[in-house]
């Protein structure tokens, strides 16, 4: 026996050394597991139930992930239309009335206010800052409207207000992302997301989460905002465009017609069908249903995203510059998506970060302007939907991440140019109008400055808790196993404002 | 090692039945061997092995006291009778056997040892079950009179309930009040089990407040201990109720304040306080604010609503709890006059249709007449003109009828009027819609929409 030999049959001895009978039995146990897992896996499902002709039973959703679900609870409104001014805006602008504010303008923030306080930009101590715009009670609820919202004064009665809404959040990203996902931090479900997960769309040619942007720029979060988390992906965000195409790439490429388009898709869904018919895995359905949906998507949504077929006195009511990318067109937008079976329509206006650093920031100008371009088109949503009957059924949501400070920004402890307000999530306003709400409630109240909250202080969990309950769900049992654990929305919080429910 | 602690713990249940039968089968021999006294080795034996089990299981009971949870207090009384459960039989056992020569085990009655345990093994059990099912569950099966004569306390929870019609003549202290404090309070306050010197349960009682002197400041609810341990945080030692008891709600709260506000008064009414009704929104009856019809229905049968939906029809239930469903052709602009009478199968379930973007004529009436629980009708975006719609009448539940969008005719709008179970109809953008403003008569509301935004010089304003 040479070298080589002995090499060899050592090392193969030091082998059946290695493998003891533990390891056998060790690996015997492995595979009685995997056995037992393959089970678990429906596409080999060899205990499972199958129907009659020894098919697996499919539930609708295995084939269309989008299928529409009935609501665990009998629902108040069927579609959410939600608007979220991306940036901030200032309540002490625009709803929470400070008459104590303004006569204490321009003195020295006292420092028990500042203590253990955090602001983004506030540096040393500020001067407090007293409203920049007129207040009127507005309507027979007599809810306090500023003067920078006129025609939204007129239809304050539809909505209730939430005067008092907190966060923990003070800059931009991580506070979006809590207002839309129930955590700060990356990777959960955007509301809209677990909503078209819960409910699906009833209108089959047109996605059930529908985002629309305007502003210039998206929010600072990107568009984790708009995104599924754990969920499956198809329940994301379709993000349309009112400028352009409405979706990127919907078009056929240049020398496709749209019946060589629908040749392509038959033959591609023919071996789909072949190869479901081998192997039986619902996946492969999910994936035929995706394709010809995309196909009727492409002329279903140009079609909706077209608002040039509106008469011209909608146009008018809601201000829209058509070709453009506007709030005004998006609330029009809104409007149509909704009307069609849209489940989740989320609307972002960037531009609200008002921090007086220049004229566009100014809370006394910028800010003003930004309330002209969301004034007559947030109006009008309300009114529209009305008059067709919509609102009964849709619930609308209006707010920023969070709101901003009664004291002037001093960026870097310096006095600035223009009239600012810092980021401050402590007690902040929305507002909601739609089915289920009380009309012209107002719940929460802060104090003298709007500082702080003294009564009704709500949490951004408790705002999602009311979304879903008037979706017909109960927060707390609508869950979602990841990570071992199953997830809701609001995780381990909320409650439900009976305060400003009908 | 916690896995194993929580292991032996949820074994206690098991294992306290041995010290249980040992105990027994001992005191049993005894009584039946009290005269010949032939067995006394085999008894002391038997009261060995009730102590080994009495120790096993109070070991188990510990682990199970320490994994679980529970508050110290609430197993005290079961953790020391238990262990001097063992105790004493391990006393007998020695008493038995005589282990000791002169010593002062020899002084004590057999049959002092024998009752002691008999009355340990008794009290320990049911200790033990009073803390696994609850204290009243032993006596809960008991009818009402026979607990109330065996001095047992009737606990109603009953909410303070007002009514719209009468809600001022309520006495606020009678009727709200001391409703909330039987419901919240008087369960670990009243006369038998006055945790610290406080009875909740009547006037005298709250007027002597507890050992830390008086609960009330009239008028002033910041100083009364009634009402601020209430708004003290949670986790505070002394917040009320208790931590793991139910807690008041915030609109419970809100009143036994401003019944302090009021000077405690125990006799006034709600009215001649002078109360808003908003204080008490919470205690009014709650309306079935439901819109669709009470009444339950029979399932629509799976096939029938497969193949509705294979027709491309949106069906659902209207919600996972009710047969009741809706109907909507969304995603089927071509639906016609002839398609309606498909929903023959589901025509009881259906409580809202929507035929809104169809082909659908005035014909459809007479179909849509047939449907008995329908509630919401959307004709918006079709040919309707109105004629026939007196077919409707015989729809008792339905609530809201949506015309948008339709060629709804002037002639057909008295005839609507006799629909007199409409609350809502919507009309815009209809031929009647530009000469007439939203109206409610009788009780109907008529929404004809065109809403304007006049133009604003602000509108163009840029600062």
């Amino acid at each position: 026996m040479n070298n080589i030999d002995r090499l060899i049959k050592e090392k193969i001895e030091r082998e059946l050394q290695a493998n003891t009978r533990r390891h056998f039995i060790k690996n015997c146990v492995t595979g009685m597991g995997g056995l037992a897992l393959g089970s678990f896996f429906m596409s080999c499902n060899s205990f499972g139930s199958k129907n009659g002709n020894g098919k697996i039973a499919l539930t609708e959703r295995d084939v269309n992930p989008l299928a529409s679900l009935a609501p665990p609870f009998p629902a108040k409104v069927k579609s959410v239309i939600y608007l979220h001014m991306a940036g901030a805006p200032s309540q002490l602008e625009m709803f929470d009335y400070k008459p104590a504010l303004q006569k204490l303008d321009g003195q020295l923030t006292p420092q028990s206010m500042l203590e253990g306080k955090k602001f983004a930009f506030i540096r040393g101590t500020p001067k407090l800052l007293g409203p920049q715009a007129e207040f009127k009670q507005e309507g027979e609820s007599g809810n306090w409207v500023s003067n920078f919202l006129p025609h939204f004064s007129k239809v304050v009665d539809e909505v209730a207000f939430l005067k008092a809404v907190n966060t923990d959040q003070f800059n931009h990203g991580p506070a979006q992302l809590f207002m839309q996902t129930g955590s700060p931090r990356l990777g959960r479900p955007s509301i809209g997301s677990w909503v078209t997960y819960g409910l699906g769309s009833e209108n089959q040619n047109l996605p059930g989460f529908v985002v629309l942007t305007s502003g210039g720029k998206t929010p600072d979060a990107g568009k984790s905002v708009w995104g599924s988390g754990f969920l499956p992906s198809v329940y994301q965000g379709v993000q349309c465009r009112s400028k352009g195409d409405p979706v990127l790439y919907i078009e056929d490429p240049k020398g496709i017609s749209r019946d060589l388009k629908k040749n392509t898709i038959d033959a591609i869904n023919k071996i789909n069908k072949e190869e479901f018919n081998k192997y039986s895995d619902p996946e492969i359905l999910a994936r035929i249903n995706q394709y010809e949906m995309a196909y009727r998507m492409q002329t279903a949504v140009p079609e909706i995203m077209n608002i040039n077929n509106e008469p011209e006195h909608i146009k008018e009511m809601y201000g829209v510059q058509p070709g453009k990318e506007s709030f005004a067109n998006n609330c029009l937008l809104a409007r149509k998506l909704v009307e069609d079976g849209v489940r989740f329509v989320q609307l972002y206006d960037w531009g609200w970060d008002s921090h007086g650093t220049d004229h566009g920031t100014a809370v006394d100008l910028g800010l003003r302007n930004k309330c002209t371009e969301i004034d007559r088109p947030m109006s009008a949503l309300l009114l529209d939907l009305k008059q067709r009957g919509l609102l009964d059924e849709t619930l609308v949501v209006w707010g920023g991440e969070f709101g901003r400070t009664p004291m002037q920004e001093n960026r870097e402890g310096q006095e600035m140019a223009y009239k600012g307000r810092d980021h401050h999530g402590d007690a902040f306003t929305m507002w909601m109008a739609g089915g289920g709400i009380k009309k012209g409630a107002s719940h929460g109240v802060t104090d003298e400055i709007g500082y702080s909250a003294l009564e009704g202080k709500v949490s951004v969990h408790d705002v999602h808790a009311t979304i879903l309950h008037l979706l017909g769900f109960n927060h707390e049992q609508f869950t979602f196993d990841f990570q071992g654990r199953p997830f809701r929305l609001t995780d381990v919080e909320g409650h439900v404002i009976n305060e400003i429910l009908a | 090692m916690e896995v194993i602690q929580q292991l032996i713990g949820r074994l206690h249940p098991v294992v306290v039945h041995l010290p249980i039968g040992f105990i027994i089968t001992g005191l049993l021999l005894q009584w039946y061997d009290r005269k010949e006294k032939q067995l006394t080795n085999i008894i002391a034996l038997v009261f060995l092995w009730g102590f080994i089990a009495a120790i096993i299981a109070c070991i188990s009971g510990y682990c199970l006291y320490l994994g679980e949870g529970y508050a110290f207090d609430t197993v005290a009384l079961h953790l020391w009778s238990g262990v001097f459960t063992a105790l004493f039989s391990l006393l007998m056992f020695l008493r038995l056997k005589e282990v000791f020569e002169k010593n002062f085990l020899k002084r004590l009655p057999i049959v002092m040892l024998s009752f002691s345990l008999l009355f340990l093994i008794s009290i320990t059990g049911h200790l033990g079950g009073n803390i696994t099912h609850g204290s009243d569950y032993l006596t809960e099966p008991l009818p009402q009179n026979i607990k109330s004569f065996l001095g047992i306390r009737v606990e109603t929870y009953e909410m303070p309930v007002l009514q719209e019609d009468n809600w001022e003549e309520a006495f606020l202290y009678e009727d709200v009040v001391q409703p909330i404090l039987n419901n919240k309070c008087v369960s670990c306050h009243n006369p038998k089990k006055d945790k610290g010197e406080l009875q909740l349960d009547g006037e005298n009682g709250i007027l002597t407040g507890g050992e830390n002197g008086a609960v009330l400041k009239p008028n002033d609810p910041d100083n009364s201990s009634l009402y601020t341990r209430l708004v003290l945080p949670l986790d505070h030692e002394d917040h009320m109720p208790p931590k793991d008891k139910t807690q008041l709600t915030k609109e419970e709260i809100k009143i036994i304040k401003t019944w302090i506000a009021n000077n405690n008064n125990f006799d006034k009414k709600i009215g001649e306080l002078g109360l808003q009704r908003e204080l008490f929104a919470a205690f009014f009856p709650k309306t079935n604010k439901s819109l669709y019809p009470k009444a339950r229905v029979a399932e629509a049968s799976k096939d029938s609503i497969v193949a509705l939906k294979n027709k491309g029809l949106h069906i659902e239930p209207i919600s996972m709890d009710n047969n009741f469903l809706k109907v909507s052709c969304t995603n089927s602009p071509l639906f016609g006059d002839e398609d309606i009478k498909s929903l023959a199968p589901v025509i009881k379930q259906t409580v809202y249709l929507d035929l809104g973007d169809t082909k659908i004529t005035d014909d459809v009436f007479e179909v849509i007449s047939q449907f008995p629980n329908l509630t919401v009708l959307k004709l918006d975006n079709t040919d309707i003109t109105g004629k026939g719609i007196e077919k409707l009448k015989g729809l008792e539940h339905l609530t809201i009828l949506n015309l948008t969008d339709t060629g709804f005719k002037e002639e057909y709008l008295s005839v609507l009027s006799s629909v007199k179970q409409l609350k809502t109809i919507y009309l815009y953008n209809t031929p009647l819609a530009e000469t007439n403003v939203d109206k409610i008569i009788e009780g109907t509301h008529y929404n004809f929409g065109n809403y304007k935004l006049p133009i604003m010089a602000t509108d163009t304003i840029v600062y």
